[in-house]
């Protein structure tokens, strides 16, 4: 036997806490049909009957034209779930229950969950859930998401509506043309059904000290700021023993599976795909996963304690000159550590397009991989307040491309007419819970990894074949062909070729820039084990320098750099927007756009340099 | 006057919101319907407006805070 039931709630209704805590590692992430919103399905079983749980998307109502509404709209209408779960907010009721009065006029079977009893009970508030249920003919759970019990309590209702499900019997609310009438006769409804039930008081508001401290307009940015980077920091810690288990994998497997594999004769080329390209696939996405798993936890406490939403607060009037909107802000300062955790904190944004469109922005922000190679290659050619100068101008033209894509991709992404300012309720400073934070983290993660396992793995195929060499030297291989074939074109962009080379490695990986040019100046080593054991084997900076200042122009580095720094990021990054997004049309779009802003970059820098060094 | 012109503290009642069918939808479905009591939190030059009302902390951006008729208490 089997069932299905939907959850229904507004934004901090705790939907997702209780979505999560009912279906546990059962959950699979989709695309609705034809759609980019994304779909959350799951599962639990209860007393041997399976029940399968879809998510439902959307914001504050259902009369929207957004796509997340009317997804839910007709998932709701087509029947496709038995029970419809709808959640509203004990302790704003009156406000929540909004969500309740979209639905009643749909007429399906529900059951209402008062989620947040204990925040209501704390606030002093009674709420008088017998009297509802007998107004609305439909069962209602009092409920406390961080409460076990109450799970057990939620699934044995889901199990007994499924056999005599019960329909509102309260006349749904008046339909109305007028938009304006149609909500105050939506809120009269709700105000009719709560009149015994519970009181909704008109209190006088005051901020807690806290509070006043973060809505100010200058301290609260600079705590916000703070915040952000310390939360970096932690992301970084929690992702440190992974990485390092990961870092293992190349070093660990290689030897063995070469050995293994020669043993059993094996012809060598395919001998070094599996003891060199495949474990370092493994390694790049297992480093991509516990940095989502990382950002996860930190944005999740972020966001589950109230932070986020004081975050979006401030920077909202900064942000909607790019057209997007102030919850865009903590992604954005997440791209300067790295840019997958940058494009995983958009989730926090409701809106697709939008969302896409912060992606993009995000994607100019140059990330700590890039800030760790720009000074030393600026260093090979150029004195320390020159570096300086070069992160000046670097800093510069991130701003300046934030600007361009904004123009360039909001008009398609974000139209003015459809663009959503932000309306958004800063809720009570709650604690986090901990254990729910992690979970969805690591279930995050999980996915992604499953997922961008496939795509590294294909254009690492990709790259091994065009940087293969049968003796190792980089002369044979595609790449320096291609490369060779190519450079009165990319000299023009200002890249010889094999700068070219370490530009186009760049957007594989930006550590595997530095091997790259090592193996391109010094060809001690192959191309590929440049690329794919740029971590375990650093070039001899110091060395490379030399021979790069003789071979290279200043004015080709400093093009170089201005190209590798503002052309795509690297390939998980890419990987995952594609991942985030769904749409690999405008994943592509995208890139397509920054590989030409980076070529027209270094066009631009080259010639003007080459003007006066 | 406008909920952008109202100062700290001050408290009052919506008179009236106007805006496109996708707005309206949208504000009122967080609460935002004329004859709400409201209480303005704080509201900085450049910064969005907060209002608190039905028991609910709100963050209204500038533009849309400006479709928003009030009256004082």
């Amino acid at each position: 036997m089997t069932g299905s039931i939907a959850l229904l709630g507004q934004p901090n209704s705790g939907k997702s806490t209780i979505f999560n805590n009912l279906t546990g590692a059962r959950q699979h992430v989709g695309n609705w049909a034809g759609k980019t919103v994304e779909k959350n399905e799951g599962s639990f079983t209860y007393q041997g009957t399976k029940y399968t749980v879809t998510d439902l998307p959307g914001s504050y109502g259902l009369s929207g034209n957004s796509d997340e509404e009317i997804i839910t709209t007709d998932f709701i209408k087509s029947g496709s779930s038995d029970l419809t779960v709808v959640l509203v907010d004990a302790s704003q009721l009156e406000r929540s229950m909004f969500m309740l009065a979209e639905f009643a006029r749909l007429d399906k079977p529900a059951v209402l969950v008062l989620n947040m009893m204990d925040v209501a009970k704390e606030m002093g508030k009674k709420v008088d859930a017998e009297a509802l249920a007998k107004k609305l003919g439909i069962p209602v759970l009092p409920f406390n998401a961080t409460d076990s019990r109450d799970y057990e309590k939620l699934k044995k209702l889901i199990s007994d509506e499924l056999k005599t499900p019960h329909r509102l019997i309260v006349p749904a609310p008046a339909e109305q043309a007028d938009v304006k009438a149609d909500s105050k006769s939506k809120f009269d409804w709700i105000r009719e059904l709560l009149s015994d039930v519970t009181k909704t008081e008109e209190s006088v508001y005051k901020m807690s000290k806290f509070d006043r401290v973060m809505t100010r307009p200058i301290l609260g940015k600079i705590i916000c700021i703070g915040v952000v980077l310390v939360a970096f920091l932690v992301a970084m810690l929690i992702m440190m023993p992974f990485m390092g288990i990961g870092q293992m994998i190349p070093t660990l497997l290689h030897d063995p599976v070469d050995k293994l594999l020669t043993g059993w004769n094996v012809h060598p080329w395919i001998v070094s795909i599996f003891s060199m390209m495949i474990p370092n696939v493994l390694y790049f996405t297992i480093s991509m996963a516990s940095f989502v798993f990382g950002v996860n936890i930190v944005f999740g406490f972020l966001e589950e304690t109230g932070f986020l939403a004081r975050a979006a607060y401030q920077f909202d009037g900064l942000l909607s000159k790019l057209g997007l909107q102030g919850k865009a802000i903590c992604p954005m300062l997440m791209g300067f550590g790295c840019t997958i955790g940058g494009a995983c904190g958009t989730r926090v944004m409701d809106n697709w397009g939008q969302r896409m469109l912060a992606m993009s922005i995000v994607w100019a922000i140059p990330c700590a991989s890039i800030w760790s190679i720009i000074p030393v290659i600026s260093g090979m050619f150029f004195t320390w307040w020159q570096t300086m100068l070069v992160c000046i101008g670097i800093l510069l033209y991130v701003v300046v491309t934030m600007i361009v894509v904004s123009k360039v991709f909001s008009r398609k992404l974000a139209p003015v007419e459809n663009r959503s300012g932000m309306i958004m309720e800063l809720p009570p400073y709650h604690k986090a819970h901990w254990k729910h934070i992690i979970k969805e983290a690591f279930f995050k993660a999980w996915d992604i990894f499953k997922r961008a396992l496939g795509t590294v793995t294909l254009v690492s195929i990709l790259f091994y074949v065009l940087s293969f060499s049968k003796d190792g030297n980089v002369d044979n291989s595609l790449l320096y062909r291609v490369g060779t074939f190519i450079e009165p074109v990319t000299r023009f962009f200002g890249m010889g070729w094999q700068t070219f080379m370490a530009f186009v490695s760049g957007a594989f990986a930006k550590e595997a820039v530095l091997g790259t040019l090592n193996a391109v100046f010094m060809g001690n080593n192959s191309l590929m084990e440049a690329t794919f054991f740029a971590k375990t084997a650093p070039a001899d900076t110091a060395l490379l320098g030399s021979v790069m200042s003789s071979a290279i122009a200043p004015a080709e580095a400093l093009a170089f750099m201005f190209a590798t720094t503002f052309n795509i990021p690297c390939l998980m990054a890419l990987s995952t927007t594609y991942k985030e997004s769904h749409s690999l049309k405008w994943t592509v779009k995208v890139a397509l756009f920054y590989i030409c802003n980076a070529l027209v970059l270094s066009c631009i820098v080259y010639h003007i340099a080459a003007l006066f060094m | 006057m406008k909920l952008t012109e109202t100062k700290a503290d001050m408290r009052g009642r919506i008179s009236a919101v106007s805006g496109d069918n996708h707005f309206m939808n949208r504000i009122s479905s967080i609460g935002i319907t004329e004859g709400t009591p409201f209480q303005t939190v704080r509201n900085d030059k450049k910064m969005p407006v907060l209002v608190y009302l039905r028991e609910t902390l709100i963050s209204l951006n500038r533009a849309d805070a400006e479709r928003i008729e009030v009256e004082k208490q």
